[in-house]
């Protein structure tokens, strides 16, 4: 696949930990430590916040996809190195203890389509990239386990957010067998903790076509529809349908609205506002 | 406590045994068992030597709720649990106990209408590949309420829908129940079941006691509020644990290659 660099932002940061590109109006966010199985060290944890805002700014892209370069999607904290940066530690363990984590798009309020692929192993801490993505899709040899509790530290945040969005026994079984035991991709899939499982060789291109396809659709609606589901995860259901109502209110007199039945009628491809609501 | 009529408890190494216990009754509860629960949970719950619990039944089947024939026979019927009930006060499962041990609910044959208040509130469940899962409140006259809201926030919501209401006239398979997500486990034959929970249960107690019960909190907590509020309440359980000797002695045994000797819980 050919990818071109980001473009068009004054501060192109330059990421060591991550590898961020741009193919047509898919931004790619790679986690690039593969000798480390690509866990989070001081640098990742700070490329990331920089990463989603970036691809959250940039007008050119629509969708998001998350993956990992080399043989593990994502493995948590790397503990290790962070234990010989204790500022960077510090900071994490503060982030940690008052909910304010920077790690996922989930957490920075990326209100654009974001598509985990995961190419792996995702233990632990990788959880976080699958719990907060809006679409999952998988490599045949990918798998999932939390040995969190194997170590004697907490499994919370990942497994609380899958714990709403897929049933939950499998959750809770992942959570407390700990490293001992691990699901295939293809049991996610059954479970719908994700959509679809590749051949190994194929996750990227067909992240890459999903996200074209996904691409096609109007930005602003698709940005008020991504805060309305996932706002119904913080209320009950009544709640979360005034809310929800809100926002679809919210666009109502928006250009897309009518440029969406227009092109349909024209039977050609809609041309979006490029701003997002 | 240990003077039990209706449920067996054991003990096999770090494993916990809850085996209901009136097969003749399809180990319908009746007023006598659900108290008996209560006093089981908590037992099993205060044993520093049980890591996790293993709840299953005597004979063809699991559980079968309420014991009808007692409701039908003594002119108090349901009267009796109307002040539990209201104030939603009860003691048979061990999330109303708040057991903080892993339960894993081991469905041996039938589970019927009350049956599910133990699908719904264990953390793991496996069932035997000739169980079958219904609810025939409906079909009787009764109400389906506080299992199916535990299932539904737990599992696809259409299945739960669908078995309350065709009453008894369907069966669940325990094939369907491992596709929704509701088991994770299905053992065939059904003999081996209480064998591979065992196993299961000596898997899972190689894990951190103290770590596994501020998880176990964490994760029945996001049932309780919205996914910000949880994460919230759940980085108070994760951070609890800071400190604690098992977070230097996990990581030490596993550079090591040895098993942890975690702290009794």
């Amino acid at each position: 696949m050919v990818r071109r660099p980001l473009e068009g932002r004054a501060a192109v940061v330059s990421y060591t930990t991550l590898d961020v590109r741009r193919d047509g109006h898919v931004g790619w966010l790679v986690f690039d430590r593969p000798g480390r199985g690509n866990a989070m060290d001081a640098t990742m944890l700070a490329e990331l916040e920089a990463a989603w805002r970036q691809l959250d700014a940039d007008e050119a892209v629509r969708v998001i996809v998350n993956t990992g370069n080399g043989p593990a999607f994502q493995t948590g904290l790397d503990v290790g190195q962070l234990a010989r940066d204790p500022d960077a530690l510090r900071e994490q363990s503060r982030r940690t203890k008052r909910a304010e984590l920077k790690l996922t798009a989930w957490h920075n309020q990326v209100w654009k389509p974001v598509i985990a692929a995961v190419n792996g192993v995702c233990a632990g801490g990788g959880l976080h990239f699958v719990a907060d993505a809006d679409v999952v899709l998988a490599s045949s040899d990918a798998t999932f386990l939390d040995p969190h509790v194997s170590i004697g530290q907490v499994a919370a945040y990942e497994a609380i957010a899958l714990v709403r969005k897929s049933p939950m026994e499998a959750i809770t079984r992942m959570a407390l067998t700990g490293r001992h035991e691990r699901i295939t991709a293809e049991r996610a899939r059954r479970l719908g903790i994700l959509s679809e499982v590749t051949e190994p060789g194929r996750l990227r291109d067909r992240a890459q076509e999903l996200a074209a396809v996904i691409a096609r659709n109007s930005p602003a609606a698709m940005a008020a529809t991504k805060r309305a589901l996932w706002g119904a995860l913080e209320v009950g259901l009544s709640e979360g349908c005034r809310r929800g109502g809100r926002e679809l209110v919210a666009l109502w007199g928006h250009p897309d609205q009518s440029e969406g039945p227009a092109a349909w009628a024209e039977r050609r491809e809609p041309r979006w506002a490029t701003t997002s609501t | 406590m240990g003077d039990y009529q209706h449920l067996i408890v054991e003990r096999q190494g770090p494993v916990g045994w809850l085996i209901n216990d009136r097969p003749d009754q399809l180990n319908a509860m009746n007023a006598r068992m659900r108290d008996e629960f209560a006093d089981a949970w908590t037992e099993l719950d205060a044993d520093p030597g049980v890591r996790v619990i293993v709840h299953t039944g005597s004979g063809r089947a699991f559980q079968t709720g309420v014991d009808v024939s007692e409701i039908a026979g003594d002119g108090v019927g349901m009267e009796r649990y109307r002040q539990s009930v209201e104030d939603f006060d009860l003691h048979f499962t061990s999330w109303h106990q708040q057991v903080w041990k892993p339960v894993i609910t081991a469905v041996n044959g039938i589970c019927a209408g009350g049956g599910f208040h133990w699908v719904a509130d264990a953390d793991i469940v496996i069932c035997a590949s000739d169980a079958q899962f219904f609810d025939p409140h409906v079909s009787i006259g009764q109400v389906v309420s506080i299992e199916a809201i535990g299932l539904m926030r737990k599992m696809p919501v259409e299945a739960v829908m669908r078995m309350a209401f065709v009453g008894r006239h369907e069966r669940m398979s325990a094939a369907r129940a491992l596709e929704l997500g509701m088991v994770s486990e299905v053992v065939d034959p059904p003999e081996a079941l209480r064998e591979r929970a065992q196993a299961l249960g000596e898997t899972i107690a190689r894990n951190s006691p103290a770590a596994m019960a501020a998880t176990k909190r964490a994760l029945w907590g996001a049932l309780e509020m919205g996914l910000t509020d949880a994460c919230r309440a759940g980085a108070a359980e994760l951070v609890s644990l800071w400190g604690h000797p098992d977070q230097a002695e996990g990581p030490a045994a596993y550079a090591e290659k040895r098993e942890p000797r975690w702290q009794a819980p």
